[in-house]
């Protein structure tokens, strides 16, 4: 979504789901997975909403639709394609909204270039795309070149045109498995609805296509106008109820927090940090510096950029890579908080070998999760193994005051309703004291390395506290001391007089704790709730809702008003908090034409090219490198979303065989005699993986609670009639399921849910198994991920859950 | 203090099953070693210590699948054949309209457990007393929702007087009809018109439940025909003989072996009684 949008995260809000007159819910079985999200969507359905689900089985959120389709697994860019061709040629899209709010007349440089399934760029030998070529035609102010009208062949808009008039609903039919007519049914019946939202979560991103699938998505919501309205945008249903919270601390690792690039081995300075990122980073950049390491960071030590340490680019350190280089004997100490990675991670193999390569493994968790006893598994020799392992008894949400920020971006502060249990601890308070431990194990150092340790802010309190956490993200004045009142002060202020441990928090404690707000009106009948919690940015509601106006700054639904120039006030005004530059510039300035402020364009990007914004049109006197003001986000496997076959597909793919799969996507290669790939030959069938509403996650929870193993005992494998029928078996029996990688027996659940279904002419077969078990807990049962594949989304490093292929027979 | 009512709209329905937990968490009743029976049913019938569940019924008719749940409970009817066939007067209807269990009244004889039509109450042959949802009667009467009703995210669940909320379903089923012809009302008029009220996308028989629900016929010959003039003008021996006929009746005697249940998913009981 960054790439389109400027903003990774979710456009609207849980409560804003009940303004949608359509739905498309792909890639999220949100029934079982966000239960609550049903609330809201029953209330739009109540009103008349019409519900598509697309799903490769038909699950419990499919109950509810109106429209319901069974998709081979990985292959959701097919039909979305023969969405995006019929939307364009039937001009059925927002002609005004494309114009002003979307890159759709600006000029693609004639260097791009697609050609049998490689975009312009491609180096074989590094399996990395250089993107010069999918710039713009810049003109001597280097600013893109503007087309006249969307039929220049140059324009962002003629080339969207070409890529897609490949993907047929004929097309899509063979590679997805949906019937043509029901592909074209889906495509009428969401482009007449409007407003109409997305709704995706790890079922769209689990692929070595990830990325590219919610592209897409934005292209359809732009080309359709459907970005920065209530009941509109991409509404990415976050998987955990602070996975929000985590990625805005920097969960990812090329991020810091607030979505600051994370600094790279080449970056010796601020200055070098900014050539690559634009001068738009500096101000978060060295107010993160001065929240971390306060009155040490000063401008003429460069505010101790020196101390961040700087990411190998050529790395990729994502979660799977973590444990190749562990099984390589890189590390010697895992610290494993609040992930059961030895039922999460796919191909189980590389764990559990890379486990045994350490000295020493800390896990901190409620329970004795299957990652603390590794050693214990079955088949494990553990006397084989001298990896030490401790247990850390950690405190329970409820055990433990702080914030969670949900999918809407709302800040949520709770208290602490009870006291931890025995000796456990939260985890403000292990890491306080670990921390402690660790500066008085280095104090009086003085060596160059041990500075930052030394250095370092640390002043939560004797007993830590999570408000004063919450404080130092909002921010300080850092000459008075006092906290940044709102995110337009910490937006006034002068680098380096003001600091924030995660920008975009700005505001969230500057008046008070506005995360424990807790006022449940809805003044406007729009779901807002502005007075409950805090919404980044700004307490914003919806994210873009600029867009929601027309060129003269006025609401285009009369019944969902958002915001609006005020011509009486001489500024943005209305229900929701502005999504604007500057709320005194009205819509006739360029400030005030700004739909999408955090892309360098300031419009949507319907193709994701490589830009940065206010490059000095002369080079500097002093020979350094040019710095611009703001980059655009891109994506690494391309500007466009392009059809590739998954990693492991049980066909080739039809628009170009010879490049069938991502020719960028990491597949984990350096120890094959963990990762073996399977043949369709041998591995017939699609295995698609997943939760159930019973457990949560990798269950190191939720399967210790007896009165949810009640309701969903064990794991199983559910398939369609015809293939039961082939393998004889009945439901209830038993069924070994097996993969190049692995093989696990599980009960078998024969079901109409899934129908065989025909791939580029031949019958296929999806099998679908939830990922939720392993060998330890009051439930045990055979881990899934014993047979999924570790190939990764190139630009997330999104591992391919979704599918890969297996064989399954009778236990 | 009038009527009351849960409405359960199965159109809303998600089958999450937090229903059943919360339930369990409220009445403080253990968990019970289960495995998948059906679909994503894993609770096979009531017991003494489930007093609702899920249940779950697949559907595929003409390249059309409907996934139908349904949380299944006690219906507290209006006129309750347990309460008419309790041997020792420990089930009472409230003027809320729940039918209660009076556990210190009850002996165990089973007759409630034979003579329900939808197989809700439960015998406990070690503590001889009878189980089954008691529509939380303890929250309803502290001002608070049942716990399924309280729990229930996707508001599939709703709790109030029994005529606005009669009003409310109606309307909603007109809505919902349009797109689902066979939906209906179960609880409406049957047995009296019961306190837990379904909206039904599809007709009784697809989720299990009796069509036309009736208090059995040999209960209401045994207490409103045999034993008020059985005493009076039949003989010893005579009388004995007819009352130990109706005694076996009322006991399920002359059933069939329906309560034993195998792997066989066919045979599961999907809610209601056969």
């Amino acid at each position: 979504m960054s790439p389109s949008f400027g903003r990774g995260a979710m456009t609207n809000s849980w409560s804003d789901l009940q303004n949608a007159e359509v739905f498309l819910i792909a890639g999220s079985n949100c029934a079982e997975n966000h239960p609550i999200a049903m609330r809201w969507i029953n209330r739009a359905k109540e009103k008349g909403a019409k519900i598509i689900v697309v799903d490769p089985r038909f699950t419990r959120t499919a109950s509810k639709a109106d429209l319901f389709a069974q998709i081979r697994p990985g292959t959701d860019i097919a039909y979305l394609g023969a969405i995006i061709n019929y939307i364009i040629e039937n001009k059925l899209y927002d002609q005004n909204y494309v114009l002003n709010y979307t890159n759709a007349l600006l000029k693609v440089s004639k260097d791009y270039k697609l050609e049998e399934g490689l975009f312009s760029g491609y180096d074989a030998k590094t399996r990395k795309y250089g993107v010069a070529s999918w710039g713009y035609q810049l003109g001597p102010d280097n600013k893109p070149l503007k087309a006249e009208n969307l039929d220049d062949q140059d324009s962002v808009f003629a080339r969207l045109k070409t890529h897609y008039s490949r993907y047929t609903f004929e097309t899509a039919e063979k590679i997805t498995g949906i019937p043509a007519a029901k592909i074209k049914e889906i495509a009428e019946t969401f482009s007449k609805g409007k407003p109409g939202t997305i709704l995706y979560a790890l079922g769209m991103t689990q692929h070595t296509t990830g990325v590219q699938g919610i592209r897409a998505y934005a292209v359809i919501q732009l080309l359709l106008g459907n970005i920065g309205k209530a009941g509109g945008g991409i509404n990415a249903l976050r998987g955990e109820p602070n996975v929000q919270g985590s990625t805005d601390m920097a969960n990812l690792f090329n991020n810091l927090p607030g979505y600051l690039p994370h600094p790279i081995s080449t970056d010796k300075s601020i200055r070098d940090y900014l050539v690559r990122n634009g001068s738009v980073q500096e101000k978060p950049l060295v107010a993160l510096l001065k929240a971390w390491f306060g009155e040490h960071a000063t401008k003429e030590n460069d505010y101790e950029f020196g101390y961040l340490p700087k990411n190998n680019p050529s790395t990729n350190a994502t979660m799977v890579k973590l444990f190749e280089l562990m099984q390589k004997g890189q590390f010697k100490l895992l610290f494993n908080v609040g992930s059961n990675s030895l039922v999460s991670i796919p191909n189980r193999q590389l764990v559990r070998s890379a486990l045994t390569k350490l000295d020493m493994l800390v896990v901190s968790d409620l329970y004795e999760i299957e990652t603390a006893q590794f050693w214990r598994e079955p088949g494990v020799k553990s006397s084989d193994i001298k990896t030490e392992v401790i247990m850390f008894p950690a405190a329970f949400v409820y055990e433990k005051d702080g914030t969670l920020t949900n999918s809407s971006r709302w800040i949520q502060w709770k208290d602490a309703a009870l006291k931890p249990l025995g000796e456990a601890k939260p985890d403000l308070d292990l890491l306080d004291h670990l921390f402690k431990k660790i500066r008085a194990l280095y104090s009086g150092s003085i060596e160059a390395k041990d500075a930052p340790i030394l250095k370092a802010r640390w002043d939560y309190g004797e007993v830590p506290s999570a408000l004063k956490v919450l404080q130092e993200l909002n921010g300080y004045d850092e000459t008075t001391g006092k906290l940044t009142p709102t995110l337009a002060d910490y937006l006034k202020a002068p680098v380096g007089a003001v600091s924030t441990g995660c920008w975009i928090y700005a505001g969230v404690t500057g008046n008070g704790n506005l995360a424990a707000r807790r006022k449940n009106a809805d003044t406007t009948g729009l779901g807002l709730y502005k007075d409950w919690s805090f919404a980044w940015p700004g307490n914003i509601r919806i994210l873009y809702n600029r867009a929601s106006c027309d060129e003269k700054g006025l609401p285009v639904d009369d019944k969902r008003k958002l915001i609006w120039w005020d011509s009486v006030s001489n500024a943005w005004t209305g229900n929701d908090g502005p999504d604007v530059v500057d709320k005194t510039k009205g819509p006739d300035t360029p400030e005030g034409k700004q739909s999408f402020r955090m892309n360098p364009e300031g419009v949507g990007r319907l193709f994701a090219a490589n830009y940065m914004s206010g490059m000095p049109t002369t080079p500097p006197t002093d020979g350094l490198p040019v710095i611009g003001v703001r980059p655009a986000g891109l994506c690494v496997d391309g500007p466009l979303p392009e059809f590739y076959e998954p990693t492991e597909s049980p066909t080739s793919n039809i628009l170009h065989p010879k490049i069938s799969v991502s020719p960028v996507a990491l597949v984990l290669s350096s120890s094959p005699e963990i990762q073996k790939l399977g043949k369709p030959e041998e591995f017939p069938h699609v295995l698609t993986t997943y939760g159930v509403v019973e457990h949560f996650c990798a269950g190191g929870i939720t399967r210790n609670i007896p009165w949810l193993n009640e309701i969903m005992p064990e794991p199983f494998a559910e398939f369609s009639k015809n293939l039961a029928k082939k393998i004889g078996v009945k439901e209830g029996d038993m069924v070994e399921v097996s993969s190049a990688r692995g093989k696990i027996t599980v009960r078998a659940l024969v079901t109409d849910r899934l129908q065989t279904y025909k791939v580029n002419g031949k019958d296929t077969e999806t099998i679908g198994m939830p990922w939720s078990w392993g060998f330890a807990s009051l439930s045990p049962g055979p881990s899934t991920n014993e047979l999924t594949i570790a190939a990764l989304d190139p630009g997330a490093g999104t591992p391919e859950y979704k599918v890969c292929l297996v064989n399954i027979r009778r236990a | 203090m009038t009527r009351k009512m849960v409405l359960i709209d199965t159109s809303k329905c998600t089958g999450c099953k937090a229903c059943s937990v919360a339930c369990k968490e409220w009445n403080e009743l253990p968990a019970e070693k289960t495995k998948l029976v059906t679909s994503y049913q894993t609770q096979k019938d009531f017991t003494t210590k489930t007093w609702t569940y899920m249940t779950f019924i697949e559907k595929y008719e003409n390249q059309k699948m409907d996934f139908l749940m349904r949380k299944a409970q006690c219906f507290h009817c209006a006129n309750p054949a347990c309460m008419k066939a309790c041997s020792s007067q420990a089930i009472t209807k409230t003027v809320l309209g729940y039918v209660l269990i009076d556990h210190d009244k009850c002996i165990g004889c089973g007759y409630c457990v034979e003579n329900c039509p939808f197989g809700v109450p439960k015998l406990d042959p070690i503590k001889k007393k009878s189980y089954k949802c008691t529509g939380c009667i303890d929250r309803v009467e502290n001002d608070l929702k049942p716990a399924c009703v309280h729990t229930c995210q996707p508001g599939a669940l709703q709790f109030g007087e029994r005529d606005v909320l009669l009003t409310q379903a109606k309307k909603r089923l007109a809505e919902v009809q349009k797109t689902h012809p066979k939906a209906q009302l179960y609880g409406e008029k049957e047995m009296g018109g019961t306190t837990f009220l379904y909206l039904l996308l599809d007709s009784p028989d697809v989720y299990g439940l009796p069509v036309n629900p009736t208090i059995p016929l040999s209960l209401t010959l045994w207490k409103d025909v045999i034993r008020p003039v059985g005493g009076l003008a039949v003989g010893g021996a005579a009388a004995a003989v007819v009352i130990g006929v109706f005694a076996n009746l009322l006991k399920g005697n002359y059933h069939s072996n329906k309560e034993k249940v195998g792997n066989d998913p066919s045979s599961i009981n999907k809610g209601g009684k056969d």
